[in-house]
């Protein structure tokens, strides 16, 4: 798909997000989707086969988010299922929270950490960020067992990584 | 007549007796004429005969002895050269076998040290293939080490890193990012 497909897609989600009301609250719930799309072979060879029915495909992302995830984050998926972009599913949605971030003069920091943090974590991450970069960050935290422990956090260009995966990666390159 | 005839067969008479051991006269006469007559023919027709043998023997051995002479200036010069031969054969034989001693000297010599330098050679080479192999044996055994241990830290890793760990690691991050700037 092109970048100009992406973008309209993902401007249309954004408006779309923006008139229910929810856009933070479902721009975090696609920015998780879209992780988990990435990293969930299965799910994504589900949404994917097109030997599958559209309707079965739709079930399936009604039974993952139907109850946790705002009305219209589900809706938005399904959409994307059925209109067959589910491929680029993870790009539209980048897009999505880049356009939402730009929006609100925010830069997008992703954060990969083993454990989910909580709240306070969160805050403090981001204002620790927002120091780093100088820009207000909108943080995206995605729970990663790969890193093993630590975080890393990717803001634009700039990666900061303390993780013990990197580490355990630095040592096998000494030893 | 009967005396020409006796004296030419100067016979005697038998009945004079003579002495036993002077001949007589008529004898001596007759006799020295036939002798000299006969000497003079021999010295007529013999003689040159004679002088011409003792001549030619004389000749035949001055040749011999000039021969012999010859014969032995030859032989001298001979033995003289043969000598010399003697002497060049031993001088030859004497060069030759100092020409085979300094060669087998040199060859000995050069033998012993092309033997050393194959020998150095061998154990610098020796030495070298132990060192590499010592190398080799040593990085081998690093590299081994360094795979079981790269296989093994991120398990003991894992293993020992509980949720405290992990909540500790995020607040030392979020701690050191807000204080790097």
């Amino acid at each position: 798909m092109s970048n100009v497909k992406v973008e309209a897609y993902a401007r249309a989600l954004f408006e779309i997000a923006q008139a229910e009301g929810s856009l933070d609250r479902v721009e975090d719930e696609l920015f998780r989707v879209a992780r988990a799309f990435e990293s969930n072979d299965q799910l994504r060879a589900t949404l994917t086969d097109a030997t599958i029915p559209g309707d079965r495909r739709q079930q399936v992302i009604e039974q993952l988010l139907g109850g946790k995830a705002n009305a219209a984050t589900v809706q938005l998926v399904s959409m994307l299922v059925t209109s067959g972009q589910v491929r680029e599913l993870p790009a539209i949605i980048d897009a999505l929270v880049k356009r939402a971030a730009g929006e609100k003069q925010q830069e997008i920091a992703e954060v990969r950490s083993a454990i989910a943090l909580s709240a306070d974590q969160q805050q403090r991450l981001a204002a620790a960020l927002t120091k780093v970069t100088g820009k207000p960050v909108n943080l995206k935290v995605v729970v990663d067992e790969s890193v093993l422990g630590g975080l890393v956090a990717v803001v634009g260009d700039e990666v900061i990584d303390d993780t013990v995966r990197t580490r355990l990666e630095q040592l096998k390159t000494r030893i | 007549m009967n005396r020409l005839i006796n004296v030419l067969v100067a016979a005697e008479d038998p009945t004079v007796s003579h002495h036993w051991l002077y001949p007589e006269i008529g004898e001596i006469i007759y006799g020295g004429l036939a002798a000299v007559i006969v000497i003079g023919g021999l010295v007529k027709f013999a003689g040159p005969m004679v002088v011409k043998s003792f001549r030619g023997r004389t000749e035949r051995i001055q040749k011999e002895l000039d021969d012999a002479a010859n014969a032995k200036v030859a032989a001298d010069a001979d033995a003289k050269g043969i000598r010399a031969a003697l002497g060049d054969i031993a001088s030859e034989r004497s060069r030759i076998l100092a020409d085979a001693d300094t060669q087998a000297a040199a060859v000995l010599s050069e033998g012993r040290a092309r033997i050393a330098a194959e020998v150095a050679d061998l154990e610098a080479k020796a030495d070298s293939d132990l060192a590499a192999a010592r190398g080799r044996n040593t990085d081998e055994l690093r590299a081994e080490i360094a795979m079981l241990a790269a296989r093994a830290t991120p398990i003991v890793v894992q293993r020992t890193l509980n949720e405290q760990t992990k909540a500790e690691l995020v607040e030392s991050f979020i701690q050191s990012v807000g204080a790097s700037r």
